[in-house]
């Protein structure tokens, strides 16, 4: 069973077609790269895959479940619940002057006991004497309103990246997106996000839980990093590492999040042949550690070098598949990138 | 260990009192402290949405006043209640965050600027309401008197300054705990993260929603804890007029020139802006009316028409010379000492 | 008055008072459309462009209504515009690659900034301005358009004020299309919206036309503030809140960075603002126009003409 099934997906942006039917299969334990000249539609993949986009068509299946939050009774409540609190809302906005002056200034004398029952008597009179336009209309309208909004808002949320990276998927950026004015370590941290358990009070309140997990997490962060080769820049600001550094510090923060696929867009852009080279070497551990491999790359040593299996898009299709040996060899390739009269490699 | 600036603050403020009673100087300055307190703790909920989160919020006027009004309500001897000050400033607390839950739960997927607009239409609303809605809010009379707080059956009296003092004192040193607690952990960093690169933190797992509304309910409830606080100061809940986008702009200026995301920036910014406007702008508006120098005839004489020209070229010159604020924040700090161990 | 002749009046108000939130809301969506930042001193530039227009009038005791107006609508959109421009100048050009953040808390501080110079201005010692006497207070505006129903003597009334504003929108509307779309600068503005490298690219010079479209916004307000003298007669330095946030709540709900969206939007918040007034309460009103604004934003953030936003990853 594959790990991740992309079928026949298709992105469509306006009236251009940057992903036309592309099927992938990634099955667990492998290196896959996805190549292809500039424009081919790589990153967008990536990006379909890790939520940020919706497809145009076809699908995305993650260890066999497509990659969108599902309608569950959960949810039912949720969209419930917003539709009750915006009518129980609108009631009270509707009818809140008439009420109090109902229910309590008639009630209370000033400096006297409270006369309950009265006030209770008063509430339920007012309601069902004027229940027509007082109480109906807003509790409809709000439950209407909230129901409706609070539908149009999960939709659209419904694939985000937040789901596939619960899901398991973690990726690093063609542009470096790290955090700059967080430490190294902050960063990898941050990454952890999803396996901490730590909530708002007990951060607050200082409660046990938080001082536990910060310990264990650190000792994880500073284990990855040590893995990265970047366990001397722990407390340094993640904008002032070098160009080779932040690199590795991106794929160490996507490490953290424990993933089961890592999607590398182009990790070796503008590295030296050694920084390549422990790249490469890197990567394969990643591998032996059981994660999932997929890389977008222009580096053809990298490519060949580590891949089991490369893809080749064009223009948005998917040209070619195969082991490094046979998509060398591959006329349509070799077409894509060098030209159709050029047949060395 | 290392006094950090908020606590030396705090360390200084709580001995003025102590001073005030040999220096009297020091006692009058210590009456003016208290409003400070409050916006500071006021600044500091925003601080959680724009300092922290960068969500801008120009209506925390408004939860200022939902606190204010809430306080009042309850234990105001005009209406039933009459709930303790304990018990009163919890319930406060608590509405204020559901309000802020509210508030959040349909525009918290709004870009930046949008949301901005949003709180700025939301401030406005609720000073409205509270001015229509005139059966429970009085109007423009506000909710009076309201009774003196009290702590194990001592009475604060508005005679005596100093346990006053004291008592917003301690709150503001449990608000800055609590938003230091929450800066310096997972959920410090997810905001922070949010507010760098949202993509980025979702891509990574962080839910921006989930922590833009609990920003959004935290913030909320903090503004009406300082609203609570303000209208017991008053012995009144004040009428609306007093929540006006004026509040809401002090506090975002207190933000900004402080230093947005640093505590210890917000706290010198209060004692900078809210000094500014009520210590400086007073002082010099009673030297010039003593001279005979203000004329009510000629609006341009009184030093309080310069209000909005000052804080409007506050944030002008702020943002364009120094928008990371008088204090920058520790992420800055940090650049310098690179190889030491993480903080704690 | 029957039902269906209420109805008409309010519409007719309404449509009247869309069509000046129009203008203000061309203001915003155009500078919104430029350089992604909401001008919070928009509304504000329009009061100032308000007081402008009281002081021309004051200025110009003895002369011919129809000079008089011409002269305002001449002197105020520049006043207006030139200000614009002068702020983008100082306050916002050196924040083009700053956060989002400081470009929008630089136009809240021009926002006051504006605010005090509104408070200022009605203490000038001119008779228009009550000789300075009560600055803060709101200042009547001279009844230079007539309040005569060109209806005759119906019940629902089309006064001269209504056809003033038609006269005056319109064409402006349709001379703004025109220019966006045909001419060489409006054709660099829309380029430097789309995409302000590219456009800089093409050797354009971006600084200098959004210094342009600031100027042109401005103008619009400035436009927008002699209408809203003339229609209203009334003014007062706390104005531009309401009609900012009037004209912001259009350009939402027509599209932001859409003109005709704009167009559209302002109409809307108009009819509104009118039916509110007269079907509802008033003090409900403005309350009403918020709950548009978050209804459209939670719905169909992209407003009614507008286009979707797409991030670059």
């Amino acid at each position: 069973m594959s790990l991740l099934q992309v079928d026949k997906l298709t992105m469509r942006f306006g009236g251009l077609v940057a992903v036309d039917a592309v099927t992938l299969e990634i099955p667990p334990g492998e290196i896959v790269s996805l190549i292809g000249p500039n424009g081919a539609g790589k990153t967008t993949v990536f990006n379909a895959i890790t939520g940020i986009y919706e497809p145009s068509a076809g699908s995305i299946r993650f260890a066999g479940h497509e990659t969108r939050s599902e309608f569950h009774g959960s949810v039912a409540i949720l969209l419930l619940l917003t539709g009750f609190l915006t009518a129980g809302a609108l009631i009270l906005l509707c009818n809140i002057e008439s009420l109090w002056e109902v229910v309590i200034t008639g009630n209370y004398q000033y400096r006297q006991v409270f006369q309950w029952k009265p006030a209770g008597v008063a509430f339920t009179t007012y309601f069902s004497e004027n229940s027509g336009t007082r109480l109906i209309l807003p509790a409809v309208l709000g439950l209407f309103l909230g129901l409706a909004g609070a539908w149009a808002v999960w939709q659209r949320s419904r694939r985000t990246p937040e789901v596939a990276a619960h899901a398991g998927i973690a990726r690093t950026f063609q542009n470096i997106r790290l955090f700059n004015q967080m430490t190294v370590l902050d960063n990898v941290l941050l990454g952890m996000d999803t396996r901490l358990r730590t909530r708002f009070w007990h951060a607050a309140l200082r409660l046990p839980l938080f001082w536990r997990e910060r310990r264990d997490a650190t000792g994880m962060a500073i284990e990855i990093l040590r893995f990265v080769d970047l366990n001397r820049e722990v407390n340094q600001l993640a904008e002032n590492l070098s160009y080779g550094h932040q690199r590795r510090l991106e794929i160490a923060r996507a490490l953290a999040m424990q993933p089961k696929l890592l999607l590398l867009d182009e990790p070796a852009a503008g590295l030296n042949p050694a920084e390549s080279q422990s790249l490469m070497e890197l990567i394969l551990q990643i591998r032996e550690r059981g994660i999932t491999v997929l890389l977008i790359e222009h580096d053809m040593q990298v490519v060949m070098g580590i891949s089991d299996r490369i893809a080749v898009l064009d223009y948005g299709e998917k040209i070619a598949e195969g082991t490094p040996v046979e998509v060398r060899a591959n006329p349509a390739v070799i077409e894509a990138y060098l030209g159709k009269s050029d047949a060395s490699t | 260990m290392k006094l950090r600036f908020h606590w030396a603050f705090l360390l200084i403020a709580a001995l003025v009192p102590v001073v005030g009673l040999f220096v009297p100087a020091a006692q009058s300055l210590g009456e003016l402290l208290r409003p400070i307190f409050i916006m500071a703790i006021l600044a500091l909920g925003l601080n959680i949405l724009t300092g922290f989160t960068g969500i801008l919020n120009l209506g925390v006027a408004a939860f200022m006043a939902l606190g204010a009004y809430v306080y009042a309500i309850l234990t105001c001897d005009i209406y039933p209640f009459q709930f303790g000050f304990w018990p009163a400033v919890l319930l406060t607390v608590l509405v204020g965050l559901l309000a802020g839950l509210m508030l959040g739960l349909p525009t918290i997927r709004l870009r930046g600027d949008y949301l901005a607009i949003v709180t700025l239409g939301f401030g406005e609303i609720v000073q409205d309401s509270l001015k229509n809605m005139d059966v429970i809010t009085k109007g423009t009379q506000g909710i009076n008197p309201l009774p003196a707080p009290t702590f194990a059956g001592y009475v604060f009296r508005s005679e005596t300054y100093a346990p006053w003092y004291y008592l917003f004192l301690g709150f503001l040193a449990l608000v800055v705990l609590l938003n230091r607690n929450l800066q310096r952990s997972r959920v410090g960093r997810a905001w922070i993260a949010i507010r760098e690169d949202e993509l980025a933190a979702s891509c990574m797992g962080v839910n921006p929603m989930k922590m833009k509304l609990l920003a959004f309910s935290l913030g909320a409830a903090q503004c009406s804890l300082a609203g609570a606080l303000w209208a017991s100061f008053l012995g009144s809940s004040g009428e609306p007029g007093n929540y006006d986008f004026q509040v809401s702009i002090i506090a975002l200026c207190i933000v900004i020139v402080g230093g947005m995301g640093n505590i210890a920036g917000v706290l010198l910014g209060a004692l900078v802006v809210v000094g500014c406007n009520s210590l400086v702008l007073e002082t010099f508006t009673n030297f010039l009316k003593a001279h005979e120098l203000i004329s009510s005839t000629n609006v341009y004489t009184a030093p309080g028409n310069w209000k909005y020209m000052l804080f409007g070229l506050a944030l002008i010159l702020m943002m364009r010379f120094k928008p990371e604020g008088l204090l920058p924040s520790r992420q800055v700090k940090a650049e310098l000492h690179p190889h030491e161990p993480p903080p704690s | 008055m029957t039902g269906w002749e209420v109805f008409l009046q309010q519409l007719i108000i309404g449509l009247s008072n869309g069509m000046i939130i129009a203008l203000i809301a061309l203001g915003y969506t155009m500078v919104y459309g430029i350089i992604e930042l909401i001008n919070f001193a928009h509304g504000d530039l329009f009061m100032l462009g308000c007081f402008a227009a009281l002081t021309v009038v004051s200025l110009t005791g003895g002369l011919p209504v129809w000079l008089v107006l011409m002269l305002l609508l001449v002197l105020t959109p520049v006043f207006c515009g030139s200000l614009n421009w002068l702020v983008d100048r100082l306050a916002y050009r050196h924040l083009r690659d700053a956060t989002k953040l400081a470009p929008l808390v630089s136009a809240i501080g021009v926002s006051f900034v504006f605010l005090n110079l509104g408070l200022f201005w009605g203490g000038l010692p001119l008779k228009v301005f009550g000789f300075g006497k009560a600055a803060a207070a709101p200042k009547d505006f001279p009844t230079l358009v007539s309040n005569a129903n060109l209806l005759g003597s119906s019940n629902v009334e089309f006064t001269t004020k209504d056809l003033l504003v038609l006269v005056i929108t319109v064409p402006l509307m349709v001379g703004l299309t025109l220019f966006v779309k045909r001419t060489r600068a409006g054709k660099a503005m829309r380029a430097v919206a789309q995409d302000r490298l590219a456009a800089q690219l093409m050797g354009i010079d971006a600084n200098r036309v959004i210094g342009q479209t600031f100027l042109l916004g401005g103008g619009l307000a400035g436009v927008a503030s002699v209408v809203a003298s003339l229609y209203n007669n009334t003014i007062y330095f706390q104005m531009g809140y309401r009609a900012g946030m009037d004209a912001f709540t259009a350009a939402v709900l027509g599209g932001i960075g859409s003109l005709p969206g704009a167009v559209l939007g302002g109409l809307c918040i108009g009819l509104a603002r009118a039916f509110a007034d007269q079907y509802i309460a008033t003090r409900w009103t403005n309350v009403i126009v918020f709950a548009i604004l978050i209804l459209v934003l939670v719905f169909r953030p992209s407003g009614l003409l507008g286009a979707k936003h797409r991030e670059k990853v």
